[in-house]
């Protein structure tokens, strides 16, 4: 009846290791095919299915499924690929468990993953970092993973937005910048690196908060420097309140307007007025749009799912292909082995193959991880000593009240 | 309102508390041997195994801190995420490369450093709002913590505002043995497993986390059966009685605050240390509402109780990814759950009975 | 009311020569009267949270902290509303008469799921005021859960054209205002107006504040103290579900945007006085006009960001509960 402390001690342990036991027999009963034997190949994937950035989940998903089914019509050596996905809900505890989940329970030795920057790097140094297993990062862009060579990733640091951006601002005789971002890890990644790489004046740069009524005060606050250049790093709803402000104060004259991918869209030419954008400019990430293996790529897309592909698609597509062509090329199905390959086979020594059934005749005929070169529906990958791909940039100008690709940029 | 409400967390008359207890501990004792023979036989990875039993300290921590604050001082602190966020961000700013500040100082100076900045943070929030009314320290203190939570997300200069902090090294790391001890041990095979460095490190960090568990429980066992501990139950029962016997009430209850507020600091420590990239995210509310659970649930005042609560609120968080809920599911059974407890069993499930007590007075009748 | 700090601040920038303010004199007039146009209309929606906050807790007596995601309730009622009747058909105040009726749904649903949440949870609760704030907020959670799961994590906007400015007024004055803006003030003094006939001149106002003033008075004097409760909670929850859809209009949508206000219509609500629906009245006009004109510090290189502006009204709210805990017109809760 009394109960005093004595045995606390192994109670605690009990009841610690106890009740989690409950819920973790629950989903982690799973001994993993290995890649033994005849069964498909399984690699792993750590995708935002839901939570913030669940709208990447979603476009990841079309561009996932595209490319299996593209890998699977070949086939690796008679056997399929298989993916299993798991859901990081945009949090990096919830991404890291699913990664341990996948690396650990079920003993994938590819992981593709994840969205968010922090998720990628928080999964890379606490599960694969030490291990064999190889991770590629889908759509992260946080320039803090160049300093992870062991963490690849296909869609290009967002750095490179931020290098082009400052280039052009250069080219075009821009000597002071204002700058606006929106207070979250993609605007201050891009905001970042655009301080980094420019070398004229910045005379303003402050953040602002997403979803927010009026940004009249922003507005007038750069209104009131003197900046010939204004760059916005925000979504769409909020740059456009932002053009119809400016264009309420009469300033979007004043100065030459420059934007990061997100504010684009048909969204924000629909609502503001004409003649307010006029002669902005845009950096895209954009898939090579005038490349062959792209245009199949988007049409394949457009039948599919009925509408045009996002570039995050895209990178999603060109992951699971390069999962595909590591294990083809590579001598086994382990960590090691891939790890040794992946690399090589996006590099530009060997042969120019656009899609993963001419690179597999290649691979089988007995060739080499150096003697293809895939070129990816989003660029031409070559991925760096960083672990980082080549960027490809596409630029905008509005014109008319439209937008007009006047340029492309690959990065460096 | 009628005066004859009970306060709330107390249960009505309750003879089944002790099957309750003997319930609760068969079926903790079941999962936790279906666990080990689930690690045993291939079916769980001990990483993950491991994970989980840090998680569940690192809940138990901020549930601890709380009922220090709650339990035993009858504070309603919603700050608690404040000082969750300081104990992950403080040490970090002074030890990771991607701080703005410095990455010189080896993380156990930077914990330190986080004691003292808790202390004072404690203390700023504490000095204006400790005096006021029950549910207006509520409000109060949900709004100094919010404040905390907009500095570190705007002042980037600081803090690296909402781009984040990565760079974070081993916890140990620039400690002699322990900085390299879980490379130096190697891979080791066992059974079904290979245990590399990944496994060495998370144990070392779960060993952490239950070092600051076990202190933390042992220091406030102590401190409850103490003359402090008796002053602050004296408080918390009959404020007036308190102060009649001469006690500087507020100046006991400061003490508390600040005392749950360095525990629940502890656990932002472990959180940095494995989860090796930091955003303001982590000074959300939803921390501290998860430590309000955890002292509920598990009984209010109890240190057993504020433990228990910990493991709850890992079973529900990681129970749901596992079973693929979503993040939106898991708050409803989060909501849920503080409705049910509050209407059917508002004394928590290992209510503080003894414990509150002095030893030499459990014949129930009050302290001199 | 408002009339002297204008007439202070323009004499103010009429002399200062601030960074920031480099047109310098009078050409910084027009951006503060936007300020101030933008604090009247946040103020308004602040109001209409602050008054059901307020009864909650001069009625029901305690601090309801699922209040916030009440509007949110209320805001995407009138999300679903809006979608099915369209936004079709004649526009009062460039708003289509969709908008109006999820206006009144919002209002409806919010009142609802109160009434519904009061009788299911915090009545059957033998406990305190504080067993009712934690239960508030297990509620808080499921509300916004369940919204959630519903639609998604993300911001939505109401399918309503965005507009440009009034011309005549920005003409006049320099003032952006668009006549969203205007059908919100309008409708919300509506809303007040008419709860303030109510309060004053009704048999249920008189009920209500009796009841609000001395519950146990109010019962032995035959008031049935139940249906005042129940009209207390359609009543504040339909105003804060009005809110909720006003808040969606202003800004956009999100399953946190009550619960993101809800600090902010509590320091109102503190600041205008605890149990009083005027002083709640006042208290939202107040912070609302603060919260928006936060920017003018930056304009004169004060270095406290727009971002911290709910900050400041949080720490008005910390100072007013260590100075004057009553606030402005409340008499205290006993």
């Amino acid at each position: 009846m009394t109960h005093d402390n004595r045995g606390l001690g192994r109670r605690d342990v009990l009841k610690g290791v106890g009740a989690a036991g409950v819920v973790a027999t629950a989903g982690c009963v799973d001994l993993g095919g290995l890649g033994g034997g005849g069964g498909p190949y399984e690699i792993g994937m750590v995708d935002s299915q839901t939570g913030s950035l669940s709208a990447f989940g979603e476009r990841n998903q079309r561009g996932r499924e595209l490319a299996l089914s593209a890998v699977n019509d070949v086939g690796i050596g008679g056997r399929e690929l298989s993916i299993s996905v798991q859901d990081s809900q945009s949090q990096q505890q919830t991404g890291v468990s699913a990664a341990q989940q996948l690396v650990n329970q079920q003993g994938v030795p590819f992981l593709i993953g994840a969205v968010g920057s922090g998720v990628s790097i928080a999964i890379y140094q606490s599960v694969i970092e030490g291990t064999d297993v190889v991770q590629l990062s889908q759509n992260s862009t946080s320039p803090q993973l160049t300093d992870f060579p062991g963490l690849l990733r296909m869609s290009p640091t967002g750095r490179t937005q931020s290098t082009a951006l400052a280039d052009i601002i250069t080219q075009d005789g821009g000597g002071s910048v204002a700058i606006t971002w929106i207070n979250n890890d993609y605007g201050s990644g891009i905001k970042d690196a655009f301080v980094d790489a420019y070398d004229g004046d910045i005379v303003y740069n402050s953040s602002h908060d997403q979803g927010q009524s009026s940004y009249s005060n922003v507005i007038s606050q750069m209104a009131n420097t003197d900046a010939d250049s204004w760059l916005f790093i925000t979504y769409q709803p909020e740059f456009t309140t932002m053009t119809q402000e400016a264009y309420s104060s009469g300033v979007t004259d004043q100065a030459t307007w420059y934007g990061a991918d997100s504010v684009q869209g048909s969204d924000v030419l629909g609502n503001t007025p004409e003649g307010s954008l006029e002669g902005m400019k845009i950096v895209l990430p954009s898939a090579a749009v005038d490349q062959e293996n792209y245009q199949s790529f988007a049409s394949e897309f457009e039948d599919e799912y009925g509408r045009t592909p996002t570039a995050w698609a895209a990178y999603t597509y060109d992951c699971v292909v390069t999962a595909a062509l590591s294990i083809l090329a590579a001598e086994e199905f382990t960590g090691a082995a891939l790890g040794d390959v992946v690399r090589d086979v996006t590099r530009p020594e060997g042969e120019e193959v656009l899609s993963f059934e001419a690179a597999s005749e290649i691979l089988s005929d007995g060739g080499s991880a150096s003697d293809v070169d895939y070129q990816g529906v989003s660029g031409p990958i070559d991925f760096d000593e960083n672990g980082d791909p080549v960027a490809y940039l596409q630029i905008l100008t509005v014109q008319d009240h439209n937008y007009e690709s006047t340029g492309f940029i690959t990065g460096e | 309102m009628p005066e004859d409400t009970r306060s709330a967390f107390e249960g009505g008359e309750d003879t089944s508390q002790e099957r309750i207890e003997s319930a609760t501990n068969v079926v903790l004792a079941v999962a936790a041997l279906g666990l080990l023979a689930g690690a045993l036989f291939g079916l769980i990875s001990p990483r993950y195994l491991v994970f989980l039993v840090s998680l569940a300290g690192m809940y138990a921590l901020l549930s601890l801190g709380l009922n220090v604050q709650w339990g035993y001082a009858g504070l309603i602190n919603f700050s608690v995420a404040a000082f969750f966020g300081l104990g992950a961000y403080v040490p970090v700013l002074l030890s990771a490369s991607g701080s703005p500040i410095t990455d010189a100082l080896p993380p156990i100076a930077g914990l330190f450093v986080a004691v003292v900045v808790t202390v004072l943070l404690a203390l700023a929030i504490g000095i204006p709002t400790l005096s006021l009314r029950e549910d207006y320290l509520a409000i109060a203190s949900l709004g100094l913590a919010e404040v905390v939570r907009l500095v570190v997300r705007n002042q980037e200069n600081w803090t690296g505002g909402t781009g984040g902090l990565g760079g974070i090294p081993l916890f140990f790391e620039g400690v002699p043995v322990l900085g390299t001890l879980a490379r130096d041990i190697g891979t080791v095979d066992v059974g079904f497993y290979t245990l590399g460095f990944q496994f060495w490190n998370s144990l070392l960090n779960a060993a952490l986390v239950g070092a600051f568990v076990l202190g933390s429980y042992l220091v406030l066992r102590r401190m409850h059966r103490s003359p402090w501990g008796r002053v602050l139950r004296t408080i918390r029962s009959d404020e007036d009685l308190a102060e009649a016997l001469g006690k500087n009430t507020y100046a006991f209850r400061m003490q508390a605050f600040v005392l749950g507020s360095v525990v629940a600091m502890l656990a932002g420590v472990y959180y940095a240390y494995s989860n090796y990239y930091l955003t303001p995210d982590i000074f959300d509310p939803i921390y501290t509402f998860y430590a309000w659970i955890a002292v509920i649930l598990g009984g209010s005042g109890s240190n057993r109780g504020a433990l228990f609560g910990g493991v709850v609120i890992v079973t529900i968080v990681e129970g749901t990814r596992s079973l693929g809920i979503g993040a939106s599911w898991r708050l409803f059974a989060v909501g849920l759950l503080i409705v049910l407890v509050m209407r059917f069993r508002p004394q928590g499930v290992l209510p503080p009975r003894d414990e509150l007590i002095w030893p030499s007075a459990r014949g129930g009748e009050a302290d001199e | 009311m408002l009339a002297s700090p204008v007439a202070t601040w323009s004499g103010v920038v009429a002399g200062a020569s601030a960074p920031g303010v480099a047109q310098g004199g009078l050409g910084y007039l027009p951006q503060l009267l936007n300020y101030l146009a933008n604090g009247v209309v946040f103020s308004a929606i602040i109001v209409l949270g602050g008054i059901g906050l307020s009864l909650v807790y001069s009625i029901a007596d305690f601090a309801n902290f699922a209040h916030g995601d009440t509007m949110t309730v209320g805001a995407y009622a009138g999300l679903l509303t809006l979608g099915a009747v369209g936004s079709a058909g004649p526009q009062v105040f460039a708003l289509p008469l969709g908008f109006y009726a999820a206006l009144l749904a919002g209002i409806a649903v919010a009142a609802v799921v109160a009434v519904a949440t009061h009788y299911l949870v915090y009545e059957p609760l033998d406990t305190d005021s504080i067993g009712l704030l934690i239960t508030s907020i297990g509620v808080a959670f499921v509300y916004r859960a369940l919204i959630q799961i519903q639609f998604g994590r993300g911001f939505t906007e109401y399918d309503i054209a965005t507009l440009r400015p009034i011309p005549w007024i920005e003409d006049l004055t320099g003032i952006t205002v668009t006549e969203h803006e205007v059908a919100i003030v309008l409708v919300a003094s509506v809303l007040v107006t008419a709860l303030h006939v109510v309060l004053q001149y009704t048999t249920l106002g008189r009920t209500m504040r009796a009841t609000a003033d001395n519950e146990a008075l109010a019962k032995v004097s035959g008031i049935r103290t139940e249906r005042v409760i129940t009209s207390m909670w359609v009543i504040g929850a339909g105003l804060a579900g009005a809110g909720g859809v006003f808040l969606g209009l202003y800004n956009q949508l999100s399953p946190r945007m009550g619960f993101n206000l809800l600090l902010v219509i509590f320091a109102a609500v503190i600041l205008g006085g605890i149990g009083s629906v005027y002083g709640a009245m006042l208290g939202g006009v107040v912070i609302g006009m603060v919260n928006r004109l936060t920017p003018v510090l930056t304009d004169f290189g004060i270095p406290i960001e727009p971002a911290y502006a709910n900050a400041i009204a949080f720490v008005i709210m910390v100072l007013v509960l260590l100075v004057r805990p009553t606030g402005i017109a409340g008499e205290g809760v006993s």
